[in-house]
C-alpha cells in the first residue's frame, strides 16, 4: 500500500496531463507521452515487475482517451515497463544521463514497435514517414520533458529511501 | 565514496507473461466486438470522465495560444498582405458570379419541378478538446446524443469538411477528422468529376487514390465529397490538389490535396445531424 498510492497518483496524474495538457504541447503534431515518462521512471525506480505492471496499466489508459485500437499500447507499454525495469539494478536511479537516455532509448522502442503494430493491423500509414515524421522527433521531445519531471518524479515514487541526489535539480 | 549495493531484483517473468497475454487478449476483444462491447462502453466511459479535463485545458490554454497567434500573425510579410488583397478582390468578383449562378439554378429548378435533397440541419459546437497521442486526428467537442449527435453525422467548418462523429456520450462527442489515418472519404475532382477515395496521412496531408490514370486531374483542382457510400452528403469541399504525380505503369495517380481548412487551430465546427447512422459506419466506433 504505501508504493501503491504513489504509483496509482503518479499515473492519474500522468493521464490528466495526457488528456488536458499534452494536446497543447503538440510541436508539429508530435504530441508528447506523460504515460510512456511515468512508466519509465517508475521501472527505473521500482524494478521490472512494477514497471510492466505500470505499462499495462498507463497503455490501457492511453488507449482509452484516444480512438484507435485498445490492445497494442498496453503490449508496448507492458514491455517497455519491463525492460526498462531489468536496468534497474545496473544503474543508479539517482543520476540523470544514464536514466535520460534509458528514457530515451525506451521512447524510441515504444513508438517504433506501437508503429509497427499498427502497420501489421492495418491501421496508419507509411512507416518511414511515421518514423521521421513522429517516432524520432516524439523520442526526444519525451526525453526533453524528462529532463524537468524525471527527477521530481523519481523522487515521489521512491517511498523506501530517499533520493541521494538531484539535489540540483529537483 | 561507496557505491550503493545493487538491488535484488524484483523481475518476474511469470507477471510480464500474464500481462503480455492480457494484453494481446484485450486486442483480439476490442477487434472482434462491436460497438456495444465491453471495452468499447469502457472507452465512452473514459470519454464522458476526461471531458471536463480536456474542456479544462482548453480552458486554461487559451490565453496563451491566442498569445502565440497573434504573435504568429506578425511576422505576415507586406508582400503576403498584398497577395491576400487580391486574392479577395478575386474571391468577392467569384462569389458575386457564383451568387448569379445560384439564383438561376434556383429558378431553373423551380421551373423543371426539381426539389432539394435536402437542406442540411445543424448543430453548432465548441472544440473542447484535441489529440491526445500523435498517432490520430481526433477532437472533441462539447455536444452528444441530449443535442441529437449520433455516431457517424459529418462534421463541418466554414472552409468544408471536418470529419465525422466516432464516439459519442449524452454531453460529448469525439470528431475523427478527414486528416486522420484511419479516415476515408469518398470524394470526387469537381471540375472533371474524376472519383476517388481521400484518405488521411501521419503527416496532416490528404491523399486522392484510386483516380484512373487516364483521367485529367491538375493541382489547383478542388475536390468534393461525391455522396457515394451515404455517409458523407454530395458537394462538401474536402480540399485542393497540390500535387499529381503520374507514373508510366501505374493504374492509378497519385495525388495529394491539401485539406480545405486548417485543422489544428479548430475553435466551433458544424454537426449535420439529419444524416444519421449507425454506429461504426465509414470507420466509426
Amino acid at each position: 500500500m504505501r508504493k501503491f498510492l504513489p504509483t496509482a497518483a503518479a499515473i492519474i496524474g500522468a493521464a490528466i496531463l495526457q488528456a488536458g495538457l499534452a494536446p497543447y504541447l503538440s510541436i508539429g503534431g508530435v504530441v508528447p507521452n506523460f504515460m510512456l515518462l511515468v512508466v519509465v521512471t517508475l521501472a527505473l525506480v521500482e524494478g521490472a515487475s512494477a514497471g510492466a505492471m505500470a505499462g499495462f496499466a498507463s497503455g490501457l489508459i492511453f488507449e482509452l482517451l484516444g480512438t484507435g485500437p485498445v490492445g497494442p499500447m498496453v503490449l508496448v507499454l507492458t514491455l517497455t515497463g519491463y525492460l526498462a525495469g531489468l536496468m534497474h539494478e545496473k544503474l543508479f536511479a539517482e543520476g540523470w544521463l544514464l536514466p535520460l537516455s534509458v528514457l530515451f532509448i525506451a521512447s524510441l522502442g515504444a513508438e517504433v514497435a506501437y508503429g509497427l503494430i499498427l502497420n501489421v493491423l492495418g491501421v496508419g500509414g507509411s512507416f518511414w514517414l511515421a518514423f521521421f515524421t513522429k517516432m524520432l522527433p516524439a523520442a526526444v521531445y519525451n526525453t526533453a520533458l524528462a529532463l524537468l519531471f524525471y527527477p521530481w518524479l523519481a523522487r515521489f515514487l521512491r517511498v523506501d529511501r530517499p533520493m541521494n541526489t538531484f539535489r540540483r535539480l529537483a | 565514496m561507496r557505491l550503493p549495493q545493487p538491488e535484488k531484483s524484483q523481475a518476474s517473468v511469470g507477471v510480464l507473461i500474464v500481462l503480455v497475454v492480457l494484453a494481446v487478449v484485450i486486442t483480439t476483444v476490442w477487434f472482434r466486438e462491436g460497438a456495444r462491447g465491453p471495452i468499447h462502453r469502457a472507452r465512452l466511459g473514459v470519454l464522458a470522465v476526461s471531458t471536463p479535463v480536456q474542456a479544462g485545458g482548453e480552458f486554461v490554454t487559451r490565453p496563451v495560444r491566442g498569445f502565440l497567434s497573434w504573435a504568429s500573425d506578425l511576422g505576415v510579410s507586406r508582400s503576403q498582405l498584398e497577395a491576400l488583397r487580391t486574392q479577395n478582390t478575386e474571391l468577392r468578383a467569384r462569389v458575386s458570379t457564383l451568387e448569379e449562378a445560384r439564383l438561376e439554378n434556383i429558378r431553373l429548378k423551380k421551373l423543371s419541378g426539381f426539389t432539394q435533397a435536402s437542406a442540411n440541419k445543424t448543430v453548432g459546437a465548441r472544440v473542447i478538446g484535441r489529440p491526445t497521442n500523435q498517432w490520430e486526428g481526433v477532437i472533441t467537442i462539447d455536444r452528444g446524443s441530449a443535442d441529437g449527435v449520433a455516431a457517424g453525422m459529418p462534421v463541418v467548418g466554414a472552409q468544408g469538411l471536418l470529419g465525422q462523429t466516432v464516439g459519442v456520450t449524452k454531453h460529448s462527442a469525439r470528431v475523427r477528422l478527414i486528416t486522420d489515418p484511419n479516415s476515408g472519404v469518398a470524394a470526387m475532382v469537381q471540375s472533371t468529376r474524376a472519383e476517388g477515395i481521400v484518405h488521411g496521412t501521419l503527416d496532416g496531408k490528404l491523399t486522392l487514390d484510386f483516380v484512373s490514370s487516364e483521367t485529367t486531374v491538375r493541382a489547383g483542382d478542388v475536390v468534393i465529397s461525391s455522396g457515394m457510400g451515404g455517409v458523407y452528403p454530395k458537394g462538401l469541399i474536402v480540399g485542393e490538389i497540390t500535387r499529381v504525380r503520374n507514373a508510366p505503369s501505374a493504374l492509378y495517380q497519385d495525388i495529394e490535396v491539401t485539406p480545405a481548412g486548417k485543422l489544428t487551430g479548430l475553435e466551433e465546427v458544424l454537426v449535420l445531424i439529419d444524416t444519421a447512422r449507425d454506429a461504426g459506419v465509414g470507420g466509426g466506433e
